[in-house]
């Protein structure tokens, strides 16, 4: 399995980035795939108060912390880095891993890159699909539908859905249902992951009092996101073997 | 058939908690006061109301309800939460009772409760009086079933009485009451009692048995 670097951002706040890195490292936990991870959202992340003891908060466009991320993607016991970027700096962000060489390096092989582009439900938000295609030619670039409230994604204007959603050939697709929203804060409430949550636990690993219904809707959202991960190959682009669930 | 389980352990003084899932006129929390809840389905409090409560590990029967307009979303929710199989992981067997009629919607929900839980304890709850001509075993020969007599209205009418206990009504019945409806009434409400209790052993020899 090579090192892979999995950039999870978007160019607006609010979308459901750092939900989105969230469930993929539930993910990759329940896939047996050891993974890190970096928050920028320097200096407090979000990202860090639910996985603590995977996450790092960095600056992804300072020197040292590129270092940290890039120099050990090798060396780390944990093969799968995912980056939650921080809101705003997706395209300064591919900008810093171009201008390193990082791009370059894994066009050449030496490791995956995988990039999941939160969308947020404006044209803005869908014409920074436009301004991230130059750097992620040489990815596996994915357009997140994140369904956090009730969007849609101009689903109703064809011309315009597919003026966007087309404009890059390679790009996958990725459907993030809604989550109850007393699900979601009961989990905000309880800072743990989502995983964690679904087994009633707390963070420190004792028997929780979540309700029963309320981590049954979160059980049935992520299994939904298991199988929409499954059905874009994350795991086979990982190169791990897929779990059966 | 909530009604009757309900007044089946009032008889033997044994307790359980009880769900109306109709949240606009809730016929059985209102017979059974301070021990039925009404839980609204089409609300997330409702529905954690009702289903955290049904996973608790105690002794107690819950009882629930389920108004046919509610079927659906009852279903949906207790398969996305999961609520069998959690339940069987917490050793309590959920057991549904279909009450069937000459509709025949009720092939369709056993059909749809067999399809998801192939091995659930689903008791079919013929009554004579909705389903005269309805022949169970033809549809599901496989399955247990209550087979509840038909009422003469005029003891329908009486058994309808709001203020009517039936467990009550076993150790005194009304003194203004017909003997006539009293002793048809006590022989229909015994039938059935004989039966859930016939039901019970059953289930607890299968316990005891592994299954």
């Amino acid at each position: 399995m090579k090192p892979a670097v999995i950039l999870v951002g978007a160019d607006k706040g609010g979308v459901g980035k750092t939900t989105v890195s969230r469930v993929l490292l539930d993910y990759l936990a329940a896939s047996n795939v050891v993974a890190r991870a970096f928050d920028t959202e320097s200096p407090r992340g979000t990202l860090k108060r639910f996985h603590p003891g995977l996450t790092d908060i960095v600056d992804v466009t300072h020197t040292p912390d590129q270092m940290k991320i890039i120099d050990t993607l090798n060396s780390a016991g944990a093969k799968v880095s995912v980056i939650d970027v921080r809101a705003g700096q997706l395209g300064a962000t591919l900008r810093a891993l171009k201008e390193i060489g990082f791009l370059d390096a894994a066009r050449e092989g030496q490791f995956t890159f995988v990039v999941f582009h939160i969308l947020g439900p404006s044209i803005s938000s869908l014409d920074e699909i436009a301004e991230t295609a130059p750097y992620v030619s040489d990815a596996n670039y994915f357009l997140v539908k994140n369904f956090i409230n009730d969007t849609t994604f101009f689903e109703w204007d064809p011309a315009t859905y597919a003026s966007y959603f087309k404009k890059i050939k390679h790009a996958g697709d990725v459907t993030i249902p809604k989550l109850n929203e007393m699900a979601y804060e009961q989990v905000e409430l309880a800072g743990v992951p989502f995983s964690t949550f679904v087994a009633n636990q707390t963070a420190e690993g004792d028997s929780a009092k979540y309700s029963f219904v309320l981590r049954g809707y979160a059980r049935t959202w992520f299994r939904n996101i298991s199988a929409e991960f499954d059905r874009v190959g994350l795991l086979a682009l990982l190169g791990a073997k897929l779990v059966k669930r | 058939m909530a009604r009757l389980l309900a007044d089946y352990f009032l008889a033997r003084r044994r307790p359980f908690f009880g769900f109306d899932t109709d949240p606009h006129e809730s016929p059985f929390a209102v017979r059974f006061p301070g021990l039925v809840e009404v839980a609204d389905l089409a609300t997330v409090k409702g529905q954690i109301a009702l289903f955290d409560q049904l996973l608790r590990r105690d002794a107690t029967p819950r009882i629930v309800d389920v108004w046919a307009r509610s079927w659906s979303g009852f279903l949906k929710i207790t398969r996305e939460t999961g609520l069998v199989e959690e339940a069987r992981r917490l050793d309590i067997e959920p057991v549904f009772l279909l009450v069937v009629d000459d509709a025949g919607a009720w092939i369709d929900a056993a059909n749809g409760l067999l399809a998801q839980w192939p091995d659930l304890r689903l008791v079919l709850a013929r009554n004579h009086g909705l389903a005269a001509g309805v022949d169970t075993s033809a549809h599901f020969p496989g399955l247990r079933d209550f087979d509840i007599a038909g009422l003469d209205p005029i003891v329908a009418q009486a058994m309808e009485r709001p203020e009517l206990s039936l467990s009550r009504f076993l150790v005194a019945p009304p003194v203004e009451m017909s003997i006539v409806v009293r002793t048809a009434l006590r022989a229909w409400v015994l039938g059935v009692f004989t039966q859930i209790q016939a039901y019970e052993l059953r289930v607890a020899m299968d316990e005891r048995g592994g299954r």
